[in-house]
């Protein structure tokens, strides 16, 4: 069954948005009214539908778009495998369910890559400060669930706040073992804490500290991604300009890739997101920003829905030291070509060859 | 009898609380319809990249789309939905000619700095019978001013070139509205680069190759971007303040993520995992 050769099940069904609530005075017949099973039922015989296309139509008759979206969705192919065709309708469907949802006009983009674009990233880690605006950037940028009970609080970049470690004259002679009077090691070093162990949860007056770096980590989108290799339904893979996404409908929520990605990058909806009408931000991609489920995974994607329209990521934008720094890496002219060219540059956990285009550098 | 009187005051003193709950509410009606109109007439203002630089007016582009979410813990801009909101052309600047003309934007400062019509006409005009003979120190020591330093704090605590520069290798002689380059020639507020480029060339370079700083917009090499310039992050009175470690001022940072079910706090963060 092909979505795209089923014949509209009822006029009504088709543009809802056109026909809003009417003034108590408005002509009835100006405006079709809401799908009634006898309008159904003649359109029905008419068009000689097959039993199951019939059964899905009397099903998204029930109330809305929403219904509508969801039976469609139970048949939608992997998002890899669907035809221009098959996008388009998912994209109309998808639009006028959040519409409705949402109380305002939302796109659903589903632009795809863009040729001679490879996406890199590259953080000033000399730079940050810690004030975690990136963090709030993303979740105001990319539809997270915002709620306050457990799990329903989602944020997809964590900065961590690591100790300076320091040399210090009266811990000289700290060393081990003690009992033969023979050093074998010092002790004279305070230690930092190690690589991705730090604190998640600081909270000072003010930041930058004096004592402090910062470390901010997120999806550094692997050229060779272990949750894309773990996923069993194929639902995660790297596009072809650089980003790992998601076809959020075939996450069969399983969490091999959370267990998979060495970098705590990805989080699951465990309850039904939470995500206010007036805070949603309507510009969305399909791989990208859309409204979640319950039940899925979900990771930074760099903002699919800005960057494959040239823009830059939500972080980039409000990082107030400069600290992000976005670009093409195929372009030697980019600011990411500029650093990799001219600056020290490290990948976090590189020896696991998973080959971040997540480049951490510094002056 | 007595039954009867007990009855009545009862009612008595039920009907006076209710009276009296009845005006607090209609004290409280006005109060709270006025807060929000209040909120209507002045839309949030956020700041940028420091506090005391450049600032953004929230306001919608499209019935739904602000151009700038502001941040309600810390005030600060978290969200751009237009880059160039109130953004002019950069000008010329060497070395950066490849771009494609009215690519590189930037926000005027001057209309910001409040005092600054008033410092070339009211007091350091440079004509006139008080500056003949010129008034200014020889040896370039500026002397404690308390009207310059009541207007800008930041003088009294001089921080930028360890004692080194003076305000006349900034500012200009005459024109106090505009800063100086190496050859005397006037430079605007609104391209503080190419002021300090004069010592800073290697952060000049990075800035105009877009490793060091910031633009918002196209990431594209000629894409539009709104360039920041200079002093929109730096503050050049007070950049090497000792409380801090990255060279900006410190700021509030955005609330922490939430904790994990069932954790109270986050102490466990604290203990080394070697101890020491």
């Amino acid at each position: 069954m092909t979505p795209d050769k089923t014949p509209p099940a009822d006029p009504a069904q088709e543009h809802p948005a056109e026909c809003p609530a009417p003034p108590a005075s408005a002509d009835p017949a100006a405006c079709a009214p809401k799908t009634s099973r006898r309008d159904f039922l003649k359109a029905g015989g008419t068009l000689s539908l097959s039993s199951l296309m019939g059964a899905g139509a009397l099903m998204s008759q029930s109330d809305d778009a929403r219904a509508a979206a969801e039976w469609a969705e139970h048949f939608q192919k992997n998002y890899r495998l669907m035809t221009d065709a098959e996008k388009a309708e998912a994209r109309v469907r998808l639009e006028k369910r959040y519409s409705m949802e949402y109380g305002k006009p939302v796109t659903v983009d589903t632009t795809g890559p863009q040729p001679g674009v490879l996406m890199g990233y590259a953080l000033n880690i000399r730079k940050c400060i810690g004030c975690r605006r990136c963090v709030h950037a993303c979740v105001a940028e990319n539809n997270q669930s915002r709620g306050t009970r457990p799990g329903e609080k989602i944020e997809w970049i964590q900065v961590l706040r690591m100790e300076r470690g320091k040399f210090e004259a009266d811990k000289m002679n700290h060393g081990y073992p003690e009992g033969l009077g023979i050093q074998v090691g010092g002790n004279a070093y305070t230690p930092a804490g190690q690589v991705l162990e730090g604190q998640y949860h600081y909270n000072p007056e003010a930041v930058p500290e004096q004592d402090a770096t910062y470390m901010p980590i997120a999806c550094m989108q692997c050229e060779k991604p272990p949750c894309v290799k773990v996923c069993p339904v194929r639902t995660t893979y790297r596009e072809a300009d650089g980003p790992v996404v998601i076809d959020y409908n075939w996450c069969i929520g399983c969490r091999m890739c959370m267990g998979a990605c060495p970098y705590w990058a990805r989080r699951i909806n465990l309850t039904t997101p939470v995500l206010p009408k007036e805070e949603m931000n309507p510009v969305t991609h399909y791989l990208g920003n859309r409204p979640r489920m319950r039940g899925v995974v979900e990771k930074c994607h760099w903002c699919l829905q800005r960057t494959r329209h040239d823009r830059y990521p939500a972080c980039v934008e409000v990082c107030p030291v400069g600290a992000r720094k976005f670009g093409n890496l195929l372009d030697p002219e980019s600011e990411v070509s500029k650093i990799l060219e001219r600056k020290n540059v490290f990948r976090l956990k590189a020896e696991l060859n998973t080959f971040p285009k997540f480049f951490y550098f510094y002056d | 009898m007595k039954k009867l009187a007990i009855y009545t005051l009862a009612a008595a003193l039920l009907g006076s609380t209710l009276y009296a709950v009845s005006a607090a509410e209609k004290a409280a009606e006005p109060a709270q319809a006025a807060a929000p109109a209040e909120a209507a007439k002045e839309p949030p203002v956020c700041f940028e990249s420091r506090k005391g630089a450049s600032e953004v007016t929230q306001k919608e582009v499209k019935p739904g789309l602000p151009n700038v979410k502001c941040s309600p813990t810390t005030g600060a801009a978290l969200w751009y939905g237009d880059p160039y909101d109130g953004t002019v052309p950069m000008g010329k600047m060497p070395g950066m000619e490849k771009l494609p003309e009215g690519h590189a934007v930037v926000k005027p400062r001057s209309e910001k700095l409040a005092l600054m019509p008033m410092c070339g006409t009211a007091c350091h005009n440079g004509v006139g019978p008080q500056f003949n003979p010129p008034t200014l120190p020889k040896d370039k020591r500026a002397k404690p001013n308390p009207t310059m330093e009541a207007m800008v704090p930041d003088l009294a605590n001089f921080q930028h070139g360890r004692g080194r520069i003076w305000c006349m290798d900034c500012h200009h002689n005459t024109k106090r509205n505009m800063l100086v380059d190496h050859f005397g020639d006037p430079v605007s507020f609104d391209q503080p680069q190419l002021l300090c480029g004069k010592c800073h060339g290697d952060k000049l370079r990075d800035w105009r190759d877009g490793i060091h700083g910031k633009r918002i917009g196209e990431f594209t090499s000629t894409g539009k971007k709104r360039w920041f310039t200079c002093t929109e992050c730096h503050n050049p009175h007070n950049v090497q303040d000792g409380a801090r470690n990255r060279g900006f001022v410190q700021l509030q940072p955005e609330p922490s993520p939430q904790l994990p079910k069932g954790m109270k706090d986050a102490k466990h963060e604290l203990l080394h995992p070697i101890p020491h």
